[in-house]
This record gives C-alpha cells, sequence and structure tokens, in this order.
C-alpha cells in the first residue's frame, strides 16, 4: 500500500492525546459569539501542527482518527440505551422529566 | 441592518437595487417554507478557520443568505421511539429550498452564487460552518445545548448560499435566545437546567457550563462522545462496528456482530439519504425555546 496514505501507528500514539487537547474534540468556551479574551477556540490542523513541529496532513490524519478512537464500541452500545430512557422519559413525563423530585428514571 | 441603496450592475448590464432584491429572495424563501431567513457579511467570519470562510469556497463572496425550516413537528417530538427521529431527519427539505435560492441569485440577478454542502470537507471538517453563518446572519444565538436557537422557532435546519451579490446584510441578533427564563429560574433552584441534567459531562455525558447574569458561562462540550450519539447508526458507528468485525477471528462470531441489529440498523441509516441524519435531540428535547408549538391534543 505504497501509495496510499496514513498515518505511521507508532506517531499516532505518540501525538494523538496532544493533537485532541489542542482541537475541538472537547471545547471549553469555543463558541465564536464569545469576546476574544474570554474564547478558547480548538486551534487547527495547520497551527497544531505547527505547534507539534509536524507536517499539517499528518496532524489532519492524526486528528481524524483520534476523534473516532476516543470511545469504545461500548459507548456506541451506551449512546442506544441513552436515548431510548430519555426519550421515553419525555414521552411519558414531558419536560418534568428532567426536574428534581420528578424523575421516573 | 446596512441600508444599502446603491444599485449594482451585473455583467449582462442589467442593474438592481440590493434592498429590493433582497425583499424579494425573502419573499420566495418564505413561500418556499422557510421560516428563517437573513443575510451575514461574508468579510464577518473572523472567527473561522482558515479555509472555512466564504471567499475559501466562492473568491470574491460578498453576502451569506441563510435559510432556516424544517424542524420535526411537535408528533415528532413525541414519539417514545429514539429512532423515528434517527431514520426521518428533516433537513433535507431545507437544503432544497438552498439549492432553490442558489439558483434564483444566478438566474435572476446574475450574480455567482454557491450552495454551501451540507456534508464533510476533508479532514471531517465543513465546507463551513452553517452555524455560525446563520449566526451571523441573525437567524439565531448560540446555546447551552450547542444548537443555535431561534428565540420563535427554537432549533431550526439551516442552510447557506455564499454569492457575490452584496444583499443589505441583517448581522447576528442582539437577542439571546439561552437561557429561557424557566432555564434561569431551574438552574437558581437546582444549580442545573434541562440540557445539563439530560447530558451531564462529569456523568457520561457530553454537556457542562453554568448561568450566570442571565447568560450561559464555561460551556464544555465532550465532540466525541456526542458523536457517539449523534452518529450512532451512520459513518462513526459503521467505522466502530466494521472495526469489531475485523478484529473477529471466529467466523461464527463474526457473522452475529456482522448479520446483528447494530451492524444492519447503520447500514439502513446509512442508504436511507444522502443528507447526514442527526441521530440525538434528548439535549434539545426539554429544551423551553419554541416549544409552544409542540402543544397539540
Amino acid at each position: 500500500m505504497s501509495g496510499f496514505f496514513f498515518v505511521d501507528p507508532e506517531l499516532y500514539r505518540r501525538y494523538k492525546d496532544q493533537v485532541l487537547e489542542l482541537s475541538n474534540s472537547v471545547q471549553i468556551n469555543v463558541q465564536e459569539h464569545l469576546p476574544r479574551e474570554q474564547r478558547r477556540r480548538g486551534l487547527s490542523d495547520r497551527e497544531i501542527a505547527k505547534r507539534l513541529g509536524l507536517d499539517e496532513r499528518v496532524v489532519r490524519e492524526i486528528r481524524v482518527v483520534a476523534e473516532r478512537d476516543r470511545y469504545d464500541i461500548e459507548e456506541w452500545q451506551k449512546a442506544i440505551e441513552f436515548k431510548d430512557r430519555a426519550c421515553r422519559a419525555y414521552a411519558k413525563d414531558g419536560a418534568s422529566y428532567v426536574f428534581e423530585g420528578r424523575r421516573k428514571r | 441592518m446596512t441600508t444599502e441603496t446603491k444599485k449594482v450592475r451585473n455583467r449582462r448590464d442589467q442593474t438592481f437595487d440590493p434592498a429590493v432584491a433582497k425583499d424579494e429572495l425573502r419573499k420566495e424563501a418564505l413561500r418556499g417554507g422557510a421560516l428563517a431567513c437573513g443575510v451575514a457579511d461574508a468579510a464577518a467570519f473572523t472567527a473561522a478557520p482558515e479555509g472555512q470562510r466564504p471567499a475559501d469556497l466562492l473568491p470574491g463572496a460578498r453576502t451569506v443568505v441563510v435559510v432556516g425550516g424544517g424542524a420535526p413537528r411537535a408528533g415528532d417530538w413525541r414519539s417514545p421511539l429514539h429512532e423515528h427521529q434517527e431514520t426521518m431527519g428533516t433537513s433535507d427539505r431545507i437544503n432544497s429550498l438552498g439549492l432553490k435560492i442558489a439558483k434564483l441569485i444566478e438566474d435572476r440577478l446574475g450574480f455567482f452564487a454557491l450552495f454551501v454542502p451540507p456534508g464533510m470537507n476533508k479532514g471531517n471538517q465543513p465546507f463551513l460552518s452553517v452555524q455560525y453563518a446563520a449566526e451571523l446572519a441573525g437567524c439565531g444565538s448560540p446555546s447551552l445545548a450547542g444548537p443555535l436557537l431561534h428565540k420563535q422557532y427554537g432549533m431550526l435546519y439551516y442552510a447557506a448560499i455564499v454569492t457575490t451579490f452584496p444583499f443589505p446584510v441583517d448581522g447576528p441578533s442582539t437577542e439571546q435566545a439561552c437561557p429561557a427564563p424557566s432555564c434561569v429560574e431551574m438552574w437558581e433552584r437546582e444549580r442545573t437546567t434541562p440540557c445539563l441534567r439530560v447530558c451531564p459531562i462529569d456523568s457520561g455525558g457530553c454537556l457542562g457550563g453554568e448561568i450566570a447574569e442571565g447568560g450561559f458561562r464555561n460551556r464544555r462540550y465532550d465532540a466525541a462522545r456526542c458523536t457517539t450519539r449523534v452518529y450512532t447508526h451512520w459513518i462513526p458507528g459503521f467505522q466502530k462496528s466494521l472495526e469489531a468485525v475485523l478484529e473477529e477471528k471466529d467466523p461464527e462470531r463474526r457473522k452475529m456482530i456482522l448479520y446483528g441489529s447494530f451492524f444492519t440498523r447503520t447500514l439502513w441509516a446509512m442508504t436511507y439519504s444522502a443528507q447526514s441524519q442527526a441521530q440525538c435531540y434528548e439535549c434539545i428535547r426539554v429544551c423551553p425555546v419554541g416549544t409552544e408549538r409542540h402543544d397539540k391534543a
């Protein structure tokens, strides 16, 4: 597969946490409407590449793989259970199911 | 709103009053089913990453027209089956209106118009954040849950059209829909809001934040976990379950995964429509903004 570009797994393991932390994967005050001094936007792939001394294309691949790799397949199964529980609770009790003392889950 | 009265001329030597053209465009949009329609300044996307600004898609871009609508109906929100909304996504309605608006600008006004594709560009990134465009066009305001909220209609789907035509710009709304008064009261009483309670980031969910001085502060969002919920049976879910199939050495066990309900539903979802379908609505289901329309018998 010499003509197909993908990131070396060792390189991926070395940088994935840093890349995710610098990107938009976990967001804290990233919204565009926030004042410049409050906003903590995620960095672009180009900015991360510059900071870590990597090629932009390598950073992009590390980020895309890491975003999918972050949670195991079990989290996907939990997602189904979460949605089923929340949706049925709303159908039964309306939005009141989220209020303290009125939760029946 | 800026008022631009200077007429503009196209290459066919036709002249147009931008304000009149905008009025006609808005009427067409509303007639086509839009609940919201606004115009953003193409130069205002300063907070967008490089490569995801209007002029990156269309050189010479001057404005971005945004139409919003196609929200799930009251009955959709009421269904106890979360799979229902996952399957019948309504965003394609507003996208077809967006394509119509782009055609209208080119055919009637003779200026370039580019419909922003709703799918993904390279690096799993949007071509342009349609939500940011909608915010800059005054169609809604940011929320603690994430989606842009229209003061009257709550969550809407949006389509954006980048154009070289200088429509008068609406600009961002000064009215904030989030937090709703009932959410402020809930925060004062319980130190949480409906969306935060449903999906708390510190207890296996995606959202964190607080309410202060009538606004939301310190919003936290786990995009990767949200992906597991929004795209359970979509490309990400397919990648994860395919990985499980490929890792399984036992042919009988492999068959159980491959023919099983998760993999099967994922394939159905992916082939059902060419649009990205959201598959989790739980933070917005409990959001009080725009819910007056959900009150049916």
